[in-house]
């Protein structure tokens, strides 16, 4: 299968290089500190209060493809979650069919480069990361909205869609460090594969393999992984 | 005259082919109220405006692709109800269907698709909230399901989309044509596919980005979210997780003795063991996949990895898909039964009429009133793939003698074949019926002889399940998670979803009086096309043969079964002896308007 290499030469060497793999080293080991940071110093009378308020945990989401049935359980609980109603178009995580047989979760991977975050080209920026949760938070009132969506070019993953309301970019900010998607997933699941959206701290911070194909990309692996020897999917 | 609170946008879009031209239909609260939407909406749209006699594929004829309150709302596992004339049966029927398109016509921002007239030349429709594109399909015209399916949406730039499509069979014309969704999932038992196809509608493609309105979010989440959970928990279901409805074929022969088996000459078919759901997981199935927001994704795809047909992928087996194109054809080849399953789906035919056609036509060879001659030197024997996919294929194509006879369907083949073949032909009001054989499972023959469309098997076992499935399709959600499992609770559950949701304070007296109005204003459609209780009966094969082997070895559907069943449901409903609503049960439901209609059929019999 041919990857657009030309399109993220940077992000894919870097996936690759000795210096990559310690950058995210240290960042996962920064991230834990953090993360022990905030749940190891919980008094017991403040313990209540924070619960209510959702515990920020420092935490990368994560999409185990070959799992996902379809069911855009994640799509309902995001747009409840944020909107108060279910409506996918302002989902920030989406499910995407490819050619009708297999299901595509396309998800934010939080990256550390955060390629959406560099091409923004406001000063101050519009979208930052939260550094206690990870989760990318945008600023509606900076953000220049359908005329500039540098964002969304730059996304290796090509995860940002855009509100149809506002025209700006949909950002996933980890609802706080605690995502709903993956408990509505997790509430889903029961299947046999078990669930497929995680949110943890995994592997050695973010996975490039993962994040820098495109949802097209993505199910052309699940077609061949899953349906061999008909990788392209075509009816025989 | 108001406008619905929540649950519906109060608007339905109409599409007239013949002009091109789409409109906006408003419906009030009272009628959505009164018909729920779905099945019930659909049947109120074509009771009210066709006369007795219509011509299921006139010029004027209507489809309506209807959803209820519930779809596009956090609750669980909604559908799509495709309602039409059928062609086929020449009577009112509906067809619900799974996948995601019904959400996304209600995201759009309405609460059905209502088509009339007839195209031209080939078109489809893109539907993007209120845009709708009128768009040349000559591109994709005789294109399979699949193909149709993937170019529909790269041609509108929208891999998002999602399509409800016809196949060959349905541009052909033949009358036990589907609708396809999402190449899979099928709007079949209707013949929608020949209506569309008469109409030069390939298809729909959908996308919308609406919220739903609700009347009282508060109120309304806790109750979606604990009918959510009662699927989620419900025993019965963590086998439908794992097995979908396949699993029901080693049931079936095993346990209750109803898995139809060659054209139902028996129930007792131990081959099961090599085309069953425990197969499919062994060697077949790859991937579980869901309709929308259901955590029971029933449906299996799957791909065969060695044998003749190696590389396809196929959706299924399915308890009617195996049970029709599997035992029914007596097939004991894996592969050959998937290679027939997914010809079904690619050429866009319900599988269940096409497997009582063939299975019927290889009986009719077998007893030797049908020679290979009269089928252009094909020759149907029990089990093999290759015969059944050449006449598959000139069904489809409408191609030879083969195809023009099997075309017609086992009424009309048992007519025009004679010779005693009538003895073997299994249908009810002229559909084939389904997998589950009523000798063996004798609560089915309610569903078969009892249900508005005739022959179909998800129309309820009792009369009182006929009345909660007369809701379930039309608020249009998964008979599985919607029907069974809520039994003892139907109908609090939906009540207490549809009263905040819409601002209704709907008991469970008018809960249930609403299901009898939709099924008696079903009724008096077809009573007006001249059904009555003469009509409401199994074929003879199944009230006199007895089951030859088999768990229920010896069973058989009694005439005093039939008059049991006749006095449960008529009694039920308010019917009078010959299965016609009495003027009381008209006025009582509000369906004043067809006492008229229903007085003079009820003068012809």
């Amino acid at each position: 299968m041919e990857r657009k290499e030309k399109k993220y030469p940077d992000a894919l060497q870097k996936g690759t290089t000795r210096r990559g793999f310690l950058k995210g080293a240290a960042t996962v080991a920064a991230g834990g500190a953090v993360a022990l940071a905030t749940s190891g110093a919980v008094k017991p009378k403040a313990a209540e209060a924070q619960k209510a308020a959702r515990e920020p945990k420092f935490r990368y989401l994560f999409a185990e493809r070959q799992n996902c049935t379809g069911c855009r359980a994640c799509e309902y609980a995001c747009s409840v979650y944020h909107t108060g109603v279910v409506r996918p178009s302002v989902s920030k995580v989406h499910v995407m069919k490819y050619k009708s047989v297999v299901d595509v979760p396309v998800i934010c991977w939080h990256c550390d480069d955060a390629p959406c975050i560099e091409s923004c080209p406001t000063d101050p920026k519009a979208i930052q990361q939260d550094p206690k949760t990870h989760g990318i938070i945008l600023d509606e009132k900076i953000c220049l909205g359908a005329k500039c969506l540098k964002c969304q070019e730059a996304c290796p993953a090509q995860f940002i869609r855009v509100n149809p309301d506002t025209g700006q970019p949909l950002m996933c900010d980890l609802c706080g460090g605690d995502p709903e998607c993956v408990k509505a997933c997790y509430a889903q699941s029961g299947n046999p594969q078990g669930p497929c959206l995680m949110a943890n701290k995994l592997g050695f911070g973010v996975n490039q393999a993962y994040r820098n194909v495109t949802p097209e990309e993505a199910g052309e692996d699940l077609l061949a992984l899953l349906f061999y020897p008909n990788e392209t999917g075509e009816r025989r | 005259m108001a406008a619905p609170k929540g649950g519906y946008f109060g608007k339905i879009l109409e599409i007239d082919l013949s002009k091109q031209t789409a409109k906006v239909r408003t419906i009030s609260d009272e009628l959505c109220r009164k018909y729920i939407g779905g099945a019930g909406m659909g049947a109120y749209l074509l009771t009210s405006e066709y006369k007795a006699g219509k011509d299921p594929l006139a010029e004027d004829a209507m489809i309506f692709v209807g959803v209820g309150p519930l779809n596009g709302t956090y609750c669980v596992s909604t559908r799509t109800s495709v309602v039409n004339m059928s062609p086929y049966t020449g009577l009112l029927s509906h067809a619900e269907v799974g996948a995601h398109i019904g959400n996304e016509i209600k995201w759009a921002g309405w609460d059905g698709i209502l088509i009339r007239g007839r195209s031209a030349k080939p078109v489809y429709l893109y539907v993007k909230d209120d845009k709708v594109q009128f768009r040349d399909a000559k591109n994709i015209w005789g294109k399979t399901t699949d193909v149709s399916d993937t170019m529909m949406c790269e041609e509108v730039g929208d891999p998002y989309a999602r399509t409800i499509v016809i196949g060959p069979g349905g541009e052909n014309g033949v009358p036990y044509a589907c609708a396809t969704i999402e190449r899979f999932r099928a709007a079949a038992r209707t013949g929608t596919g020949a209506v569309m196809g008469n109409k030069k509608l390939k298809g729909i493609a959908v996308r919308g980005s609406k919220a739903v309105p609700v009347a009282n979010n508060k109120a309304f989440y806790p109750a979606a979210v604990a009918a959510k959970q009662l699927a989620v928990d419900k025993e019965a279901w963590q086998g439908i997780k794992r097995w979908g409805t396949a699993g029901l074929l080693e049931l079936k022969h095993w346990v209750s003795g109803s898995l139809i088996t060659k054209n139902f000459q028996t129930t007792w078919y131990p081959d099961i063991e090599y085309i069953g759901g425990e197969e499919a997981n062994r060697r077949f199935w790859q991937k579980h996949t869901a309709c929308n927001h259901c955590p029971v994704h029933c449906m299996k795809l799957g791909v065969l990895r060695d044998g003749k047909y190696k590389g396809l992928i196929a959706e299924g087996p399915e308890y009617e898909t195996g049970g029709l194109l599997g035992s029914n054809l007596g097939m004991s080849d894996f592969g050959g039964m998937m290679a027939l399953i997914e010809a079904a789906d690619a050429y866009g035919l319900d599988a269940i009429s096409l497997g009582g056609v063939l299975g019927f036509t290889t009986e009719c060879v077998e007893k030797g009133v049908l020679k290979p001659a009269d089928l252009d030197g094909i020759n149907p024997q029990w089990g093999e793939a290759d015969s059944y996919l050449e006449l598959i294929h000139a069904v489809a194509m409408g191609k030879g003698k083969a195809g023009k006879l099997l075309a017609k369907g086992v009424a009309k083949m048992a007519e025009e074949i004679g010779k005693g073949s009538d003895a073997w032909a299994v249908h009810v009001k002229g559909k084939e019926i389904a997998a589950h054989d009523p000798r063996g499972d004798k609560a089915r023959a309610y569903s078969y002889a009892m249900g508005t469309c005739g022959g179909d098997h998800h129309e309820g076992t009792k009369p009182a399940t006929i009345a909660r499935w007369a809701m379930i399709n039309s608020m249009v959600m998964c008979s599985f998670v919607g029907g069974y499992p809520w039994g003892k609770e139907t109908p609090g559950v939906f009540t207490a979803m549809l009263n905040p949701l819409c601002g209704w304070n709907m008991t469970d007296d008018e809960y249930w009086t609403t299901a009898k109005r939709i099924i008696t204003m079903e009724r008096c459609f077809q009573v007006r096309e001249g059904i009555s209780v003469k009509d409401d009966v199994l074929p003879k094969r199944l009230t006199s043969e007895k089951l030859p082997a088999g768990p229920k070895k010896g069973a058989v559907f009694t005439a005093d079964d039939t008059k049991k069943m006749h006095d449960a449901m008529y009694s039920y409903f308010g019917w009078d002896d010959k299965g016609i609503p009495t003027d009381k049960t008209l006025k009582a439901m509000g369906l004043e308007d067809l006492i008229d209609d229903v007085n003079a059929a009820r003068k012809k019999l």
